[in-house]
């Protein structure tokens, strides 16, 4: 590429808005390390903000619950949305559009609108018959919602990417089903299911608002632990368990990156 | 596939293996989100027609009340207060997607014609801030635009806040976070775009000394079209039924339709007004998928949206 003014002033561009996009979330990283409790400037180094959030039982009981959603969820969806992604590809010279559709529902819809209907649902059902009460089983049911067509599409794509003959091959060498599955299925789409696991469990962690409307008095997530902190007042512990956040989904991020990767290359 | 030889007598009478097979895999998936979310769904949007009882649950007759009240209308006579926010959102959803296609373009461009090795680390670049939690990214801006910040201080100096103000909280703190968090979704089907654009055409209008305001005009953008629109539709419809950005960086004055319906679900209990509320945001979706489908068979192509 030629160097013009035009490209070099792109170039500017381009570092600046990457600043725009990474300063907030360095700011929290580097103000979860202040010495000082203030937002405005930075005394010193120290990790006492870390220190205190060992003794936190609340925050401690929200790490728990995140992690028992995002990994309970994630399994479910993981089961659920590998069988669609399956029939979806082995059907897709059917008019399947309105299947397609049914799983962009949930990507589509606001997420505020998706925790509504579904917060609605869930206390009118509790009141009427006395199940689905908002609690973590509701908060799961509602996270498998919105991760089963990620996964789905992981799946799909991961198919698309196949070569059609080696379905007719294993046929044509007697496999029974389960011994396709067991032989041929699972272990070309191994990469494939790590990665939509991942990548459903990012978004577990990721999401608030549809965990905040589902959820029961009992069952803060980080998230929703996080927003309550702010809303009674901005504690520098925020900044400490937000990096850990930030952390965490980045390393998920990753590794579903990776695994989808070398899926796709296999 | 090929479909199994059954005679048609017998496809017709019970299910052929391969339908059956069909069904046994999507089944669990179908059922779980018609069980979970169409259903709710439409209930919800039942509700929206209901009467508000005396503790906020709805219930018959069914009503057009809680559209009257989101127009304003309540017992105290007219305030045009849920029409402010109504169209506060909708403005804010303007100009933030403006603003964001503004930005994408050249981040897009500028990705496009970058090393090829470089071109998914970039990607990445842009996309990964947006993996994180959103409670999480509006408490950085919380972090940088409260008062006594540098940023704050800097726009006192302009004289654009009053003295001991932060930016935050602001209308435009909203915009911005707004910004933030849907810039990706922009620049990712730009990006698609770019890639594909047809570099001859733009060296094409060069030749015929097109001014480069005149070349990407009428060479690039038509190109760039589907993805614009792709763009548009993934961020203004988010962006309309935004709840978290408003809330923590707007205040009690830059109300959105989203901190409007989740109120009445909490504090507020009026499921039918909240409904109504989220009625227009579902209608808003259905619209902006819709739109995107017409206009992008008529652009040819349009189908294809990156996510």
């Amino acid at each position: 590429m030629k160097r013009t003014p035009f490209t070099r002033g792109l170039s500017v561009f381009w570092w600046l808005m990457i600043a725009f996009l990474y300063l907030p979330l360095g700011v929290i990283v580097l103000y979860s390390f202040n010495s000082a409790n203030s937002a405005a400037f930075f005394a010193g180094f120290s990790l006492r903000w870390y220190e205190r959030l060992l003794g936190n039982d609340q925050l401690l009981t929200a790490l728990g619950n995140t992690l028992a959603l995002g990994v309970a969820s994630s399994v479910i969806a993981l089961v659920i949305g590998t069988l669609i992604g399956y029939g979806m590809y082995r059907h897709r010279g059917r008019k399947l559009g309105w299947l397609v559709a049914l799983i962009y529902l949930p990507i589509v819809m606001p997420d505020i609108v998706f925790g509504i209907s579904e917060m609605a649902f869930f206390i009118t059902m509790d009141r009427e018959f006395g199940i689905l009460g908002p609690s973590l089983a509701t908060m799961i049911i509602a996270h498998v919602t919105f991760q089963i067509p990620f996964v789905a599409l992981i799946v799909y794509s991961r198919f698309v990417g196949l070569d059609p003959t080696l379905f007719e091959a294993a046929k044509d060498l007697y496999a029974s089903p389960a011994q396709r599955a067991r032989h041929f299925l699972l272990p070309t789409l191994k990469p494939s299911l790590i990665a939509a696991f991942f990548l459903a469990f990012t978004l577990s962690i990721d999401d608030f608002v549809i965990s905040f409307f589902t959820a029961g008095p009992e069952n803060a997530t980080l998230p929703i632990y996080i927003w309550g902190a702010i809303r009674r007042g901005v504690s520098p512990e925020i900044n400490a368990i937000a990096t850990l956040m930030i952390l965490t989904v980045a390393i998920a991020a990753v590794i579903s990156l990776l695994f989808n990767k070398e899926g796709r290359r296999s | 596939m090929a479909q199994p030889p059954y005679p048609p007598a017998r496809q017709r009478r019970t299910l052929s293996p391969d339908t059956r097979h069909l069904l046994w895999s999507v089944a669990p998936g179908v059922v779980w989100i018609v069980i979970f979310l169409v259903l709710p769904s439409l209930y919800l949007i039942g509700v929206a027609f209901m009467t508000n009882g005396p503790y906020g649950q709805p219930q018959m007759p069914l009503s057009l009340e809680s559209f009257r009240q989101l127009a304003g209308f309540g017992f105290l006579g007219w305030s045009p207060g849920n029409l402010y926010t109504l169209l506060r959102s909708l403005w804010q959803t303007v100009i933030a997607t403006g603003l964001v296609i503004l930005i994408a373009y050249p981040l897009a461009y500028h990705i496009s014609i970058s090393p090829r090795q470089w071109r998914a680390i970039m990607l990445l670049a842009v996309v990964v801030p947006s993996w994180t939690n959103q409670v999480i990214r509006a408490f950085g801006w919380m972090n940088l635009l409260s008062p006594g910040t540098p940023l704050s201080q800097v726009a006192q100096f302009f004289g654009l806040i009053g003295p001991n103000m932060g930016l935050y909280p602001s209308n435009f703190a909203v915009t911005l976070g707004l910004i933030y968090n849907f810039l990706p979704f922009m620049v990712l089907p730009l990006y698609a775009a770019f890639e594909k654009l047809d570099a001859g055409l733009i060296e094409a209008a060069r030749d015929l000394y097109a001014s480069p305001v005149r070349a990407f005009w009428h060479a690039v953008f038509p190109q760039t079209l589907s993805g614009l629109l792709a763009g548009t539709v993934l961020v203004s419809i988010p962006a309309f039924g935004m709840y978290v950005v408003p809330e923590l960086l707007g205040g009690g004055r830059a109300m959105m339709l989203g901190s409007l319906v989740a109120g009445q679900f909490s504090g507020g209990s009026n499921w039918p007004l909240g409904a109504a509320g989220a009625l227009i945001m579902l209608l808003a979706t259905l619209g902006g998928l819709y739109a995107m489908r017409k206009v992008g068979r008529r652009l040819g192509g349009g189908e294809e949206v990156v996510i």
